[in-house]
């Protein structure tokens, strides 16, 4: 799937993405008791973002979930981690193509996009470094599910 | 919260049933329990901090709670809960796992009509409509909510019981050369690639081409 990102392009497996976070999305959303709190989407919802600020907060989310999500949420299950594995190189390529085009065609990060960012850093940092991941990483759908309806 | 020691065994297999984003929670009665059992709700909003009750089912003795009204905003995901109440005593509260409407929903197939000419039939399909409050409001076509979603079509020569497979993303097939005076049988399913669903297929719709000149 081609997502349009400003003056930036990129493509997903968004197939194989959904299938493997479809096969774990139990079982890491039971590891994340904290029913009270979002990473993503509160306090300002992921679709309040301005269409001008895609580009930019797309990478910053594609290096989030990189740097930050991914490396920590190893499990003591060998299928959830071969899935995690999967969607994580997923990422890394979307993130390298994404990365690439930002440079070229200086993909703006507004004030807004900028200041959701730091939202989401936010709530990351208000948790110890793995209960953040596995969250993040719980709410993949919520980042999956706006790339695609502003597709 | 003056509430009661609770020793009733729990509300069992809570979850979500949906079907077009209308979305109702279910659950089974405690075991052991006979009738008289009394149930209450409340559901969250996924990140953010409060149960919300909802009056509509507060000791209801049925096992099942409406809350699509609740739930109709597919850019959020929930949680719902269900206490059960007995002679004076209580279970505790049991919880669903995270519902993201967009993703668990089901989708009903889609409407098929079909007409023909002597050597070819015209199928026209309308997908489902997300779940409304109420028959004034404003519908919205489960199109508008997947942007990708497609159709497989089958069409059936009932005498030579050949079928042919299509899968078309507008809502209009035409299949042309066909055998006059044949009956043909159509039958269809919506499919979503992503996030993955897919209908079942439509029940058959027949149709006889027109005999020739």
């Amino acid at each position: 799937k081609i997502f349009h990102l400003g003056a930036c392009r990129v493509s997903m497996s968004m197939t194989e993405i959904r299938a493997g976070f479809s096969a774990i999305k139990a079982n890491i959303q039971s590891r994340d008791p904290l029913r009270s709190l979002s990473i993503l989407s509160h306090p300002h919802s992921l679709h309040k973002v301005k269409v001008g600020d895609r580009c930019c907060i797309t990478h910053h989310l594609f290096t989030f979930y990189v740097d930050k999500v991914f490396k920590h949420c190893r499990t003591e299950d060998s299928f959830v981690n071969r899935k995690i594995s999967s969607i994580a190189n997923s990422f890394l390529s979307a993130r390298r193509k994404l990365g690439q085009c930002r440079e070229q065609n200086n993909c703006v990060c507004g004030e807004e996009s900028t200041e959701k960012f730091k939202q989401i850093l936010a709530n990351y940092e208000g948790l110890n470094v793995t209960s953040a991941a596995m969250k993040s990483l719980g709410e993949l759908d919520i980042l999956l599910d706006w790339m695609e309806k502003a597709r | 919260s003056g509430e009661l020691y609770c020793s009733l065994p729990n509300p069992r297999n809570v979850r979500f049933e949906s079907v077009n984003m209308k979305n109702v929670l279910h659950w089974s009665a405690p075991e052991g329990t006979g009738d008289g059992v009394l149930y209450k709700v409340k559901y969250a909003v996924y990140g953010v901090g409060k149960w919300i009750r909802k009056p509509e089912c507060r000791n209801i003795n049925r096992t099942w709670c409406d809350l699509s009204s609740e739930t109709s905003d597919y850019e959020e995901q929930y949680y719902a809960s269900v206490k059960a109440f007995l002679n004076g005593t209580c279970s505790d509260w049991m919880e669903t796992t995270r519902f993201n409407p967009l993703t668990d929903t089901k989708i009903d197939p889609p409407m098929v009509s079909v007409s023909s000419t002597d050597k070819s039939i015209s199928i026209i399909l309308t997908a489902p409509e997300k779940w409304k409050r109420s028959p004034e409001e404003e519908s919205v076509s489960l199109l508008q909510v997947y942007p990708g979603l497609q159709y497989n079509v089958s069409v059936l020569n009932k005498k030579t019981k050949k079928r042919w497979f299509f899968s078309i993303s507008n809502n209009t097939l035409v299949v042309p050369w066909l055998e006059p005076g044949t009956v043909y049988c159509v039958s269809a399913q919506i499919h979503v690639t992503t996030p993955l669903l897919d209908s079942g297929f439509s029940k058959e719709h027949c149709i006889a081409t027109l005999k020739d000149k």
